[in-house]
């Protein structure tokens, strides 16, 4: 998945962009509020990590006008400020969650899973396509009953397209959910990834329609 | 001794002190009266006596039967025999003199006159004890109203007293009442002259204490919400490093794991430097020279400065003598050395120290990117980071700072550095 995550404190921005890679998600890492808004509105991030005590731009205050927009991005409040008030205030304002400094990594990830969960509309971490069974949290795939080591990059293509089985994303869509600003991206690497996955799995699990894109076939 | 029993003790003793002072008067005053009085009728009897020319023998007669009389009447012969004595029983001195005269008898003092007339001696005698005795009723009389009035006084005292006693007992319950919590003032309407001073001294006592409270607890508020930052940093950090799958992922997650430790060391530091500078703790007055500070700083971030590649360089050719805190104006310099260093990319940082007219100046001039001027009040305020703040820093460095300069008498000012380039933080010491 790919995130956002603003926050202004350079060693908190660093450890919790790399925690959240080492996750498998795709992190931009932007530092101050008015940055955080123009970023957001592109609208190609499944999750907005916004610490409130930002410079330029308050967190609150980007988070409402984010929705005035009309923007349905879930948003994760990671804050210092622990006041049930400014929870209410958070949660209100159009927040999904809302965690307290200092956090965990484990529970920063959970929560992040957790919101990601809600949004594409499922109760448990388990996702399942027929014989296709991903444990989300454990980040394990299970093919027709077996393990089945899956890379970073090949899990989060996998997810995002079992995300909605059926549903076409296309290349870029893919390219968008699974790199960063900062990562490279080869010109054939979705290419890549869905071959290897389909030599691991089952060669006729995703389908390649020519300008449609990509899509998990339900019934494999 | 309570106020209402000492009240009580002073003023009847007052009460009474002034009702024998008037009665002792009255008794002088109605004793030189009453000798006038008496004298006078003394002398009228005994020049009746005179005037009458009586033979001895109608002495007798004429004042048979005056035994009552007050006066004691001798007649002596020109051979000095007695001829006549009207109380025989009394002994009365014998004639001493003629005129007045004070005599001393067997049952005390009598005042004596005496006349002759054709060999005849005469004397009216008259016991001093009649005198004494009506100033003495006199001064009793005149006492009296006061006795009687002392116990009424008493309880009037006693029972006013006790009643504007009870503001000051209500005054008492309301300072009972205040707490760390609550510290509103005193009401001063109900409250007597007298107390109002000490009412209104209390009222500033709570008012200065409950500043003081609430700027304590909004420190410690501020401080532990500071305090969140680098803690997060640190747990990511650590997880971080707790993760790694090999040797350079965790020799890279140490090393931030370093940083955001000596992050947090700094930020104590300064809490503790900032809490140790308490504004009421009388400043400590040393005899320094900025010269030698100033060279002392910029030896001791020499090296810190090399690393950076920034020119660091201390312009203090003379003494400048101050009586200031030695080891809180280091800690100024110190900071503002570190700041510059911090914020300057590329360039040079000078720490001067001169005297200016009767005072002395420190600064220390960087050629970094400068605070605008909007902002230079904020940065004085604890905990605020410019827009623009590297990383590391603590938002306290300038308070501190500010504090010490404070407690020096000194004015910090933030201004443009030479061709208008860069920070000047400027200390004028008065």
């Amino acid at each position: 998945m790919r995130l956002l995550l603003v926050e202004d404190d350079a060693m908190i921005g660093t450890a919790a962009q790399q925690g959240l890679r080492q996750e498998g998600h795709a992190v931009d890492w932007v530092r101050d509020g008015r940055e955080a808004e123009a970023a957001a509105a592109n609208g190609v991030y499944d999750l907005l990590l916004l610490d409130l005590g930002l410079p330029r731009k308050d967190g609150l205050a980007v988070l409402r006008s984010l929705r005035a927009k009309g923007l349905q991005v879930p948003v994760l409040i990671i804050t210092a400020r622990d006041a049930v008030s400014d929870r209410v205030a958070g949660l209100d304002a159009g927040a999904d969650d809302y965690l307290v400094k200092p956090f965990d990594l484990d529970e920063l990830a959970a929560r992040v899973r957790a919101v990601l969960r809600r949004q594409s509309g499922r109760a448990t971490a388990t996702l399942r396509v027929g014989e296709l069974e991903i444990d989300t949290a454990a980040r394990q795939v299970r093919w027709k009953g077996r393990d089945v080591p899956l890379s970073g990059r090949e899990y989060a293509l996998l997810e995002a397209l079992a995300d909605r089985p059926g549903a076409f994303l296309t290349r870029s869509q893919l390219e968008e959910r699974l790199y960063g600003w900062d990562d490279e991206i080869a010109s054939n690497a979705v290419e890549v990834h869905v071959h290897a996955l389909r030599r691991k799995l089952d060669p006729s699990i995703i389908r390649n329609v020519r300008g449609m894109g990509y899509s998990l076939v339900k019934g494999a | 001794m309570s106020i209402r029993r000492r009240l009580l003790v002073w003023l009847l003793a007052a009460v009474l002190a002034g009702g024998l002072v008037a009665a002792g008067v009255v008794f002088f005053q109605a004793r030189s009266e009453a000798n006038d009085l008496f004298d006078y009728q003394l002398r009228q009897l005994a020049l009746t006596l005179r005037d009458r020319s009586y033979t001895p023998s109608q002495f007798a007669q004429v004042l048979q039967g005056e035994e009552a009389l007050d006066f004691a009447i001798q007649v002596w012969g020109p051979d000095g025999t007695e001829l006549y004595e009207s109380h025989p029983q009394l002994r009365v001195p014998g004639a001493v003199q003629l005129g007045f005269s004070t005599g001393e008898g067997a049952d005390g003092q009598w005042r004596i006159f005496a006349i002759q007339q054709r060999g005849l001696t005469i004397q009216v005698a008259q016991p001093m004890a009649v005198r004494s005795q009506l100033a003495f009723d006199a001064a009793l009389r005149t006492l009296l109203p006061f006795l009687v009035a002392l116990p009424l006084m008493g309880l009037l005292i006693w029972r006013l007293v006790g009643q504007e006693m009870q503001v000051l007992e209500s005054t008492a319950r309301a300072v009972a009442r205040r707490t760390p919590e609550s510290l509103e003032p005193i009401a001063t309407r109900a409250v007597p002259d007298e107390i109002q001073p000490l009412v209104i001294a209390l009222n500033g006592l709570l008012a200065r204490l409950g500043g003081a409270l609430s700027g304590q607890r909004q420190f410690i508020a501020d401080a532990a919400h500071e305090l969140r930052t680098p803690l997060t940093a640190l747990k990511l950090q650590l997880q971080l490093a707790e993760r790694a799958r090999d040797a350079g992922e965790r020799e890279k997650a140490h090393a931030m794991l370093g940083e955001g430790i000596a992050r947090a060391v700094r930020l104590v530091e300064q809490l503790l430097a900032l809490a140790r500078l308490d504004p009421d703790a009388p400043a400590k007055r040393d005899a320094i020279d900025l010269a030698v500070l100033a060279r002392a700083a910029v030896q001791a971030q020499a090296a810190r400065a090399a690393d950076a590649g920034l020119a660091l360089e201390a312009e203090a050719p003379d003494p400048v003598p101050i009586d200031g805190d030695r080891g809180a104006l280091e800690t100024l310099l110190d900071n503002l050395v570190d700041n510059a260093l911090r914020y300057t990319p590329a360039g040079r940082v000078a720490v001067r120290a001169r005297r200016e007219g009767r005072g002395a100046v420190l600064e220390v001039e960087d050629t970094g990117p400068s605070i605008a001027p909007g902002e230079r009040q904020r940065v004085f305020d604890r905990f605020y980071r410019g827009e623009s703040a590297p990383t590391g820093g603590t938002g306290l460095g300038l308070a501190i700072v500010k504090r010490i300069a404070e407690r020096h008498g000194a004015i910090v000012e933030l201004l443009d550095g030479a061709d208008g380039k860069g920070l000047r933080v400027r200390v004028s010491f008065p």
